[in-house]
């Protein structure tokens, strides 16, 4: 791939030739087609979300580059907002991972939703449990440990499906988002109700002295910085360790996989929870570290937007990390526009089903370059 | 009327908007593409029934406009995993996005106005059969619709042409190409008219049932919907019961409530999703489920 002009290919030709050949194949249009084939077409397919996006805008009598910029204002150009994309990016990177580690050993995982839910609701039945009665520090390893094993046996459930009963993994674990759903919302209207609060129901608030400490007095809390120590991890694992090799080869051939004697039910079942686990730790660290207290829709659809973040970041854990910060960037982006805009900060879905939809549409052109 | 009645006449109004679109679903995934984003075809449906009954004032062309919103986005899913060959999970929950925004920056012009929903249409005779007549016979027009379109596809599944062209594109599309059909054709064809079911589901919601439209208001029944389908492994009899199920449950929670029995309701929103996971189970363990191959092969390879 990174050869761009063979030696031999000015054989033939006269010195005066080759060389602009040369110079053409170096700085011109074909060279960067050539190592990046999939590069023209894809900036041409963002190039036309963000103006179908613009256009939108434009019916809805809003001027679009007052729009963006509305957006820019409210999510990436000052401190404070920097500060909020991170911390609305730690759930949906997580637990975007936790699409993308199953997804090397083929497994689809649709239940990021379900599995942050529980990672939340474990680390809050912890919390509630221990209370203020213990050291802050304690409390927080015993709601990290309990969010990793309640979003790992979530994802469990669904991987032990597949390989025992056969029961397709897309489809169980989507089912088991909505159960999760129930569950916490069971939690949230009777044992676990806050007794003090009017409105809205919600769960009792996580101790002050549990609360994971903020970062040199920013918004940014101790959980970014495990957020990405675990992406780091995940790298890692998946990347430069045996368990991950064994996982693509698996993913990639069963057949081979089988003959090779690798425990392929074992692997794909230690994928799911591993995933699992990671989503989990997401909706602790957005439980401890944001919300400090259960509500309905405490993971606002961030489970599916993570889906399409590992998705878009082609399971690929750096780019997908890169992408949740760029889902997060839009969905707070919501506020600016309905701010100066009075547009519905729903509007901000839209960019963000236009965003995936260019990769999705340039899908038949990238398989046919693979072939 | 008793609180059991109320549940079941309850369960199959508001059924009916979780089984249009599951013979929706059910048409697409038997020609061999999911659709994840039901959700978002059923919010299209329900607010394009709404603003055409508001500017209409007419409920009945509402469901024609349902159909149309829903179909438009199921045109967009089809020709992206179809055409483009995208991945049908991706595409599904892209298009459930798109509509969720684009129903709420459209719709915020409607949330205030009123229209006068479908009638209820009482059957002469059936309707006065004791305890059947009340559930099953005095309703809007779309549950009617849903009876006669649940024994269309019955029938005609296994007995037309067309039904065997559907479930063979499902199953082997190359084989269909080479027997001198066009299987892109059929599968976008099953998909944009599957949304428009789902539309009309949505349709089901905001011109019927419900009577309104606000924010969101599908809340879940699309992806229900998705999993009746698998709950019922590609039967449409079976896709109506499980709707119903679905329905009367969901009705029961707040007929109880009205009673002021105390339960806690969610435990028993979670029912039917169980249910759901225990039949796939038993299917999946029954020596390979019968799911069209063209769709299994669609669900597990996500590049």
């Amino acid at each position: 791939m990174s050869i761009v002009s063979p030696p031999s290919v000015g054989g033939d030709l006269s010195p005066v030739e080759s060389s602009i050949q040369d110079a053409k194949s170096k700085f011109g249009l074909r060279k960067i087609m050539k190592t990046y084939p999939m590069g023209v077409p894809l900036l041409g397919a963002y190039i036309g979300s963000f103006g179908l996006f613009g256009a939108i805008a434009l019916l809805r009598g809003a001027n679009p580059f007052g729009v963006f910029g509305a957006m820019l204002q409210s999510s990436v150009l000052n401190v404070g907002s920097i500060e909020q994309v991170i911390l609305r990016a730690v759930p949906i990177a997580l637990a975007a991972l936790a699409v993308s580690v199953p997804a090397r050993a083929g497994l689809v995982n649709v239940g990021g939703e379900g599995q942050l839910i529980m990672g939340a609701v474990a680390a809050a039945g912890v919390g509630i449990v221990m209370g203020s009665s213990y050291p802050g520090p304690l409390v927080w390893i015993a709601m990290a440990i309990a969010g990793a094993l309640g979003g790992g046996l979530w994802a469990g459930i669904s991987a032990f499906l597949r390989t025992k009963m056969g029961a397709n993994e897309a489809v169980t674990t989507l089912l088991m988002n909505f159960v999760a759903n129930d569950v916490m919302l069971y939690l949230i209207y009777q044992p676990w109700r806050d007794k003090f609060s009017s409105g809205q129901p919600q769960s009792q608030p996580l101790p002050h002295s549990s609360q994971l400490p903020s970062l040199f007095g920013s918004q940014l809390n101790v959980g970014v910085v495990v957020a990405l120590l675990l992406a780091v991890l995940t790298w890692y694992l998946v990347r430069k360790s045996h368990w991950g090799f064994a996982l693509r080869v698996v993913g990639g051939n069963q057949e081979a996989a089988r003959r090779a004697g690798l425990p392929i039910a074992r692997l794909m079942i230690s994928s799911m929870v591993v995933g699992g686990a990671l989503a989990g730790l997401g909706g602790m660290l957005n439980f401890a570290g944001l919300e400090y207290q259960l509500v309905p829709g405490i993971t606002a659809t961030f489970g599916y937007v993570a889906f399409l973040a590992s998705w878009l970041g082609r399971h690929d854990p750096i780019k997908v990390v890169l992408a949740s910060l760029v889902f997060s960037a839009i969905a707070l982006s919501g506020n600016g526009i309905q701010l100066s805009y009075g547009l519905d900060g729903s509007i901000v879905d839209v960019l963000l089903a236009l965003i995936v939809m260019a990769p999705l549409f340039l899908s038949k052109t990238r398989k046919a370059l693979t072939k | 009327m008793n609180g059991v009645e109320q549940s079941f006449i309850g369960g199959i109004e508001g059924g009916t908007a979780i089984l249009l679109p599951a013979l929706g679903e059910l048409i697409g995934e038997l020609s061999g593409v999911i659709n994840l984003g039901t959700e978002g075809c059923m919010l299209a449906g329900a607010l394009g029934a709404y603003a055409t009954a508001v500017v209409t004032g007419s409920a009945l062309l509402g469901i024609l406009g349902g159909l149309v919103a829903g179909a438009f986005f199921g045109l967009i899913h089809g020709y992206m995993t179809v055409n483009r060959r995208a991945d049908q999970l991706a595409s599904g929950l892209v298009v459930w996005f798109l509509a969720l925004g684009l129903t709420s920056v459209f719709g915020t012009g409607y949330v205030n106005d009123s229209i006068s929903p479908l009638s209820i249409i009482s059957i002469p005779v059936l309707s006065k059969i004791p305890w059947i007549g009340p559930i099953f016979f005095r309703h809007d027009i779309l549950v009617y619709i849903s009876y006669i379109l649940v024994v269309v596809l019955v029938v005609g599944l296994k007995r037309t042409r067309a039904g065997l062209l559907l479930r063979a594109t499902g199953e082997r599309p190359e084989v269909v190409g080479v027997a001198g059909s066009r299987p892109a054709l059929i599968q976008i064809v099953a998909v944009t008219l599957g949304a428009g079911l789902a539309g009309v589901g949505g349709a089901q919601l905001s011109v019927g049932y419900v009577g309104n439209w606000f924010d969101d208001m599908t809340s879940g029944y699309g992806f229900i919907a998705v999993a009746v389908v698998l709950f019922a492994a590609w039967k449409p009899l079976w896709v109506m019961l499980g709707s119903y199920l679905f329905g009367i449950v969901l009705a029961a929670s707040s007929v109880l409530q009205a009673h002021g029995i105390a339960v806690n309701q969610y435990l028993l929103d979670a029912l039917p999703y169980v249910a759901t996971l225990l039949a796939l189970i038993a299917v999946s363990k029954k020596g390979g489920s019968n799911a069209p191959e063209a769709l299994t092969r669609a669900l597990t390879d996500t590049t």
